[in-house]
């Protein structure tokens, strides 16, 4: 068993430990005897399908304002559409932040300007400036029904329903219509803290606010990547000793907002 | 209303002193300035020989400590903030508090560390004749926001800043070069060169920096570079940054661990020699004033942490231990789970009833390492 991981703009989309996301998949794979091969993705790399057709786990977090408009020409003329395949042919992906949005159909920012996403998730943000605050706090939410309902996820959860993490933006995002939430917030802002969807599910890929980074205290999600890119049903996966992690998520979740 | 606003800070900082309220420094500006908001316009707030800020975001308080060390060897009576308190508040605390009962400031000149979210807001409330930026890292993104955005604050105000004002900067921050295109006036540079380091007992080749700097506001203060650094011979760390405590027979060399160049930092001089730890204690707060987002601990480098930690005991306190220790174990350095408390006290007192533990290197943020200094010391906060 072997993990491609491509690690979309490493150098440029890192904030709030985001990295840790990559370093915690490698880690929990290597405990496990699974080999990663991991693959730094800069605005030099060429992208091609034939390259994307070894990968089996895309990962991108979020950056600053300045180095995401160093990466969002390349990503929506290079890399975009080589993306849009992969995640359309079903491959397994987490996008975290900054660009989670970015693969909506639009940013509207608080001028009004907009910038174009590269329209997989069909989602939009807006900014609302000084109208709306930040949306900054700790955060619980429960997991979608579609997710507690797979059994490669029951196969791999030994923790529970919630995901916990940290939320830290500006934009607001809308799902449309057909686009399911990854869950439901209980603490925090989530989405666009109206209607209480946090993140989006798209065939095999994930989009989500919470950073922490995310896979830190959340190792039942973190196997469900590694399952999900492995195509495997989650219960080859060894149980791995994370009582201490586990402790981590139940006291995180009595964490102030 | 200006002698008003003094007494009442003087009698709040009674006050607070008498019920020991360490963190209640801040009190008596915050009460100045909510009663008169234009308070830093008052001429009669001024000093001397002038007002230097230091800002960045890493080594202010030391920076700010040895410019007063090299001003007051050569006769310069300096006010400072001591406290560590950087913020607006603390400052004003500061100043209002230094005076005579004529308002008359004690000091010849005043050095202040200044956060670096606050310092555009206070540069316009009270111009600085000397600025000295250090750096700018990821540090507090919940509170601060990312670097970019405090670099553009810092662009404006330069911008805007008076061209008598004398700029320091570091030559070695390449994207300080913007700055040095904002400003019209005159601009001096430091670097990272380690002779006047040497003449003091800091450790680290991060503190060269600092010095550098200090020595540079010393000769625009008119005390030469000679004679700067014959006045550092000697000069010990700031409080909290490798400064050592001895508690029941262990040696805790402190040294301040707030965010990821910091955390980097302290990891490479514990694997340089200078300093030989054989425990390692981690704490971690997620207090406001640290920042509510502990993500930050996952842009440590994994390979520094497990070199640092390597044949070491390791210790994990904060109100986060569970986060920090969890991010030790993603580093493959497990923690013992009796290792970890939220409880300080209980474990330093586990630590003290170590046999094997002569000397710990405590890492702590912010206000752990307050939290740390008040457990090994006592009351003594500030």
């Amino acid at each position: 068993m072997k993990i491609v991981l491509a690690y979309f703009y490493p150098e440029l989309l890192n904030l709030y430990g985001d990295n840790g996301n990559v370093e915690i998949l490698s880690q929990r794979s290597f405990l496990r005897n699974i080999e990663v091969e991991l693959l730094r993705i800069s605005p030099d790399t060429r992208v091609d399908s034939m390259l994307m057709a070894h990968v089996n786990l895309v990962f991108m977090g979020g950056g600053p304002d300045s180095s995401q408009k160093s990466m969002y020409e390349d990503l929506l003329k290079n890399k975009g559409p080589y993306l849009k395949d992969y995640i359309e042919g079903e491959g397994t992906g987490l996008f975290i932040c900054g660009s989670y949005q970015l693969l909506g159909h639009y940013y509207k920012a608080a001028d009004g300007t907009i910038l174009n996403g590269a329209g997989i998730f069909d989602l939009y943000t807006e900014h609302f400036g000084e109208r709306k605050p930040r949306c900054i706090g700790n955060t619980v939410a429960e997991l979608s029904s579609d997710i507690l309902g797979d059994q490669i996820f029951k196969n791999v959860n030994k923790l529970g329903d919630t995901l916990v993490g940290f939320e830290n933006h500006g934009g607001r995002t809308y799902l449309g219509a057909e686009l399911r939430p990854l869950a439901k917030v209980l603490t925090g802002y989530g989405n666009n803290a109206e209607d209480n969807t946090e993140g989006a599910v798209f065939k095999n890929s994930y989009g989500t606010y919470f950073h922490g980074p995310l896979l830190a205290r959340n190792p039942h999600f973190a196997d469900y990547l590694i399952a999900k890119a492995l195509k495997i049903s989650g219960e080859e996966l060894k149980a791995l000793d994370d009582t201490l992690i586990h402790s981590a998520h139940t006291a995180s979740k009595k964490l102030k907002q | 209303m200006f002698y008003v606003v003094l007494y009442l800070a003087k009698l709040t900082n009674f006050l607070i002193r008498i019920f020991k309220k360490g963190a209640g420094f801040t009190w008596p500006g915050h009460l100045a300035l909510k009663l008169y908001p234009s308070l830093f316009q008052n001429t009669r707030i001024h000093f001397p020989r002038g007002i230097i800020y230091v800002s960045g975001t890493n080594g202010k308080t030391t920076t700010t400590k040895l410019i007063t060390h090299i001003c007051e060897n050569n006769s310069v009576k300096v006010l400072h903030n001591k406290s560590g308190a950087n913020l607006l508040n603390g400052i004003a605390s500061t100043i209002l508090l230094d005076r005579n009962i004529f308002g008359k400031a004690l000091a010849d000149l005043a050095v202040f560390e200044v956060d670096e979210f606050t310092l555009p807001h206070l540069i316009k409330k009270i111009p600085p004749t000397v600025l000295i930026l250090l750096n700018l890292s990821r540090d507090q993104l919940d509170r601060y926001g990312e670097i970019d955005v405090i670099l553009e604050r810092w662009e404006r105000i330069l911008a805007e800043l008076d061209p008598r004002t004398v700029l320091i900067l570091d030559a070695t921050q390449k994207k300080f070069d913007v700055l040095s295109k904002a400003f019209k006036g005159k601009i001096f540079y430091f670097n990272d060169n380690l002779d006047n380091v040497r003449h003091t007992k800091l450790l680290g080749d991060f503190n060269a920096k600092n010095v550098n700097a200090a020595v540079t506001a010393a000769g625009v203060l008119g005390i030469g570079p000679e004679k700067a650094a014959e006045s550092l011979e000697g000069f010990d760390a700031a409080y909290g940054r490798g400064e050592i405590i001895e508690y029941s027979e262990k040696m805790y060399h402190l040294f301040l661990a707030k965010n990821p160049t910091s955390f980097n930092n302290n990891m490479d001089l514990l694997t340089s020699g200078e300093t030989f730890p054989d425990t390692i204690l981690f704490i971690l707060n997620d207090d406001p004033r640290d920042g509510r987002d502990v993500s930050w601990i996952y842009d440590i480098s994994r390979e520094k942490l497990f070199e640092a930690c390597r044949n070491k005991e390791i210790f994990v306190s904060g109100s986060r231990c569970l986060d920090m220790a969890v991010r030790l174990e993603y580093a493959g350095i497990p923690v013992k789970k009796d290792n970890i408390s939220l409880s300080l006290a209980k474990l330093v007192k586990k630590i003290s009833g170590t046999p094997h533990v002569k000397s710990v290197a405590a890492l702590p943020n912010y206000s752990a390492m307050l939290e740390l200094r008040e457990v090994l010391l006592g009351r003594q906060i500030l």
